[in-house]
């Protein structure tokens, strides 16, 4: 059996008295669209900071492709791409520069950072300004240009922390259809993201993980299947309607609101 | 809808807007930072007290002194002095950084009315206008203790000059508001400020340079500059308020009253122009500084291939790279290359001025080229000491990357380098000109010393930039300071290695061989290197420790 592409275990991040990250075990076969969904400070980007090598456990062993990443970082991060929260760009460089910059820290070769950074810039519609520089750019584009950068290299895993965060229909469209050629290819993708329309749409596994504990993990249907097993059974004996991934997200983390919780004065 | 009111007073939305100034002012102080920041501000606060008071006694005894004397046209002269005060201090101590942006509460339903009243009322509160109205009301009371009939005339058109002052001061900050909007203009007015302060050094020298020149010879020349120039300055602002007065004083009212409606036409012109800005604003205009797309022809994109070096890795050329383009796109590290040149010249035109404005570089000239060498050190540090201050949350691109960090910092060591020896040419071409060209011996010694000053600098700095960074914006002037620790570290290493090659300068005077000099400094240089090379190998573990601090700090918003 092939070595999982991402594997934790007992992962586990403190940060003083707050336990950020609590024992998480996460297993992601390679080849998977892999969704990691949680309430905002769940532990999300802590988990993903730390499968990068931007944050050191407190506990707990970390496996990348069959490589344990404390021992063999440089090894890992080589077949790794990241969109990290603050997206790691240099902002007084220009898309261009900053893609051939990305590249050439990746270990490509001068000719083959160039092509390829004109192939992204173009494939992510960023090419019609050449000379402006990252600070210059739209939210955006600045999501694409990092995307592009963590992806010039070709790698086999692809982190990505909130890619859709404040990224317009066009763009978004931009980035799925990129993300999809990726997964068609074989490369395997770990996603957090909030808009859970998209991650239902584009993942087909999922893992959730709240106050920093990892509750539920499978495909979409296999937690269907357990959130819908332990709801109350249909008093009419009809067949329960197919739950969404939110209606799924919601029974696990608990989200609903009472109906006393209500801002009365709203109408 | 309850608890709604029709339409909401103005009274209120002050109320609110100045108690979110308290709230903001109470939470600042919940950090140490904060609390850090009152007591600078208290200390502050104490210089402008002495600064007000001591100010309004002074230009209240100098009213009542021209008024006294029959010298009111006098006048003139402190209030030049307090309009350049109250319009170039604010701007020269806010333009360099982003300004809180007032028209947020916008969103809130506002009258333009109330909008106006908020933005003008903000501006009246700062020190520059309490020192300023100040300053002016010890001139009513100097003159009214002269002349006291003239009190009431005096405080009108004192009143007028206040109001006509912050009203330009609302004019100017809010179009410079609008310019300092977007990040070309704020860099390309900084560089411009930068230059106007630098420019100050200059005026001791070159005033004692051309008095020295042309004092005796062209008297007349200059009587009739300063002429034209009393001539010109009564139909501006401060000109006329003196006028004003004095005129009432040899009661010519009539020409007095013309005086002070030219000052109310200004006032008039300046309301003008905060009205132009303020409802421009109130609209809802866009000042986004997001680039608008250039349909390029097709087939036109090139994408140039990065720079190689022989010998160097191609991770090590890249950063190089990277540290080139970031150096040359910053106007103040541009600013900072040619500033040991600048003092060279300051040193210069002290020569000009003779024995009194002399000095150290008079009685050694080979002394030129290693103190403008040590003075671009001095400005190396700032970029040694700090090495990823200016990367902001490009730093973590550096962890996810497969490279190791001491090759990350070799690569910006060796921009470094390359920017002090591209200095050093400079140095030396600038000291060959103005001075005489250092004696080879002196220039081998200062090359020698510069070699081991800049590899203990680049020990320390390295270890610094890990165990201490700080945010750093490239395109802003001034109010950037290194961490407390980084600014302490740094004069310690500058004293002990500038102490280093004082002593080694020393015995090559005292033993009469310059070589000696180059000898010793050497071999400290060569002990440096071995220095280097073995912090640079202990580098990456030191990196990994640090990684979180080093990435809250520079990921932190500003």
């Amino acid at each position: 059996m092939d070595a999982p592409a991402i594997a934790t275990e007992h992962l586990t991040r403190r940060f003083g008295q707050l336990v950020a990250v609590d024992d998480v075990n996460l297993r992601v076969t390679a080849g998977q669209f892999f969704g990691f969904l949680g309430p905002n400070g769940a532990g999300k980007s802590t988990t993903i900071k730390m499968l990068t090598g931007l944050l050191a456990p407190s506990a707990g062993r970390m496996k990348i492709l069959g490589l344990d990443l404390t021992a063999n970082p440089v090894e890992v991060k080589r077949q790794i791409g990241v969109v990290p929260e603050g997206m790691a760009l240099f902002g007084r460089l220009t898309g261009a520069e900053y893609l051939n910059f990305a590249a050439r820290m990746y270990g490509l070769d001068r000719e083959t950072a160039a092509k390829r950074t004109a192939e992204l810039l173009e494939f992510m519609q960023l090419a019609d300004q050449p000379k402006a520089l990252i600070t210059d750019y739209s939210h955006g584009m600045q999501k694409k240009l990092a995307l592009a950068a963590a992806v010039i290299h070709g790698p086999k895993i692809l982190f990505l922390d909130e890619p859709f965060e404040g990224v317009d229909a066009i763009a978004s469209g931009t980035l799925k259809a990129m993300l999809q050629r990726m997964i068609a290819r074989g490369a395997t993708i770990f996603l957090t993201s909030h808009v859970l329309e998209i991650v239902e749409r584009l993942c087909s596994h999922i893992a959730i993980i709240h106050q920093g504990r990892l509750v539920a993990q499978g495909s979409i249907e296999e937690l269907r299947a357990g959130v819908q097993a332990h709801a109350a059974p249909d008093s009419s004996g009809a067949p329960a309607e197919k739950l969404t991934l939110e209606e799924i997200f919601l029974r696990i983390v608990g989200g609903s609101r009472s109906a006393e919780q209500e801002l009365s004065w709203l109408g | 809808m309850a608890g709604l009111n029709a339409a909401p007073e103005a009274r209120e939305q002050f109320a609110a807007i100045a108690q979110l100034r308290w709230r903001i002012f109470v939470n600042s102080l919940r950090s140490l930072r904060g609390r850090l920041e009152l007591v600078s501000r208290i200390f502050a606060g104490l210089g402008f007290t002495i600064l007000g008071l001591g100010g309004t006694i002074g230009l209240g005894a100098a009213a009542w002194y021209f008024f006294s004397h029959d010298m009111a046209e006098w006048l003139a002269l402190p209030l030049w002095g307090i309009f350049l005060y109250w319009q170039l201090f604010p701007v020269m101590a806010t333009a360099f950084t982003e300004n809180f942006d007032a028209s947020n509460f916008l969103r809130f339903p506002l009258s333009y009315r109330s909008y106006f009243l908020m933005r003008i009322a903000y501006g009246a509160l700062d020190p520059t206008t309490i020192i300023g109205c100040l300053w002016l009301m010890g001139m009513a009371l100097g003159i009214g203790i002269a002349a006291p009939r003239f009190f009431l005339w005096g405080a009108i058109v004192l009143a007028s000059f206040a109001a006509l002052n912050i009203l330009l001061g609302r004019a100017i900050f809010s179009w410079l508001e609008r310019w300092l909007a977007r990040r070309k203009s704020r860099e390309i007015l900084g560089l411009f400020f930068f230059a106007f302060i630098i420019s100050f050094q200059f005026i001791s020298p070159l005033m004692n340079y051309y008095l020295r020149h042309y004092s005796r010879n062209r008297r007349p020349e200059i009587a009739s500059y300063a002429t034209q120039f009393v001539a010109v300055q009564r139909v501006l602002p401060p000109g006329l308020a003196a006028s004003a007065l004095s005129h009432a004083t040899e009661d010519e009212f009539g020409v007095a009253l013309g005086a002070l409606a030219l000052l109310c036409v200004y006032g008039g012109a300046f309301l003008w122009l905060v009205d132009v800005r303020l409802r421009a604003q109130f609209r809802g205009e866009n000042l986004s500084e997001s680039v608008a797309p250039v349909a390029l022809p097709k087939g036109k994109q090139v994408i140039r291939t990065g720079w190689t070096l022989p010998g160097l890795t191609g991770p090590v050329a890249a950063v190089l790279e990277k540290e080139f383009r970031y150096l040359s796109r910053s106007g103040p590290m541009l600013f900072n290359l040619v500033m040991p040149i600048v003092i060279l010249l300051i040193f210069r035109f002290s020569m000009v001025n003779g024995p009194r404005g002399g000095n150290f570089l008079m009685r050694g000239l080979d002394f030129a080229f290693p103190a403008g060498a040590a003075y671009a050190l001095l400005i190396l540090s700032n970029l040694t000491y700090n090495s990823f201050g200016t990367e902001g949350a490009g730093v973590q691109f550096y962890f996810m990357s497969p490279v190791r960090f001491r090759e990350i910092l070799f690569a910006k060591n060796l921009a470094q380098g390359t920017l002090l020896a591209l200095e050093m040419v400079l140095v030396w071409i600038a000291a060959c000109v103005m001075f005489r060209p250092p004696a080879f011996g002196m220039t081998i010694a200062t090359l020698a010393g510069a070699l081991f000053a800049a590899l203990v600098n680049f020990i320390v700095g390295n270890l610094l930039s890990l165990y201490s960074p700080k945010k750093f914006d490239f395109a802003v002037f001034g109010r950037q300071r290194a961490s407390g620790v980084t600014a302490f570290a740094a004069l310690g290493v500058q004293i002990v290695v500038f102490g280093l090659a004082g002593l080694a300068i020393f015995m090559a005077v005292y033993f009469h061989n310059i070589w000696l000099a180059t000898v010793i400094l050497l071999l400290l240089a060569g002990g440096a290197l071995q220095g280097y090379a073995f912090a640079l190998s202990r580098i990456d573990g030191i990196a990994i420790s640090r990684r979180e601090s080093l990435i809250a700090e520079l990921c932190r918003a500003s």
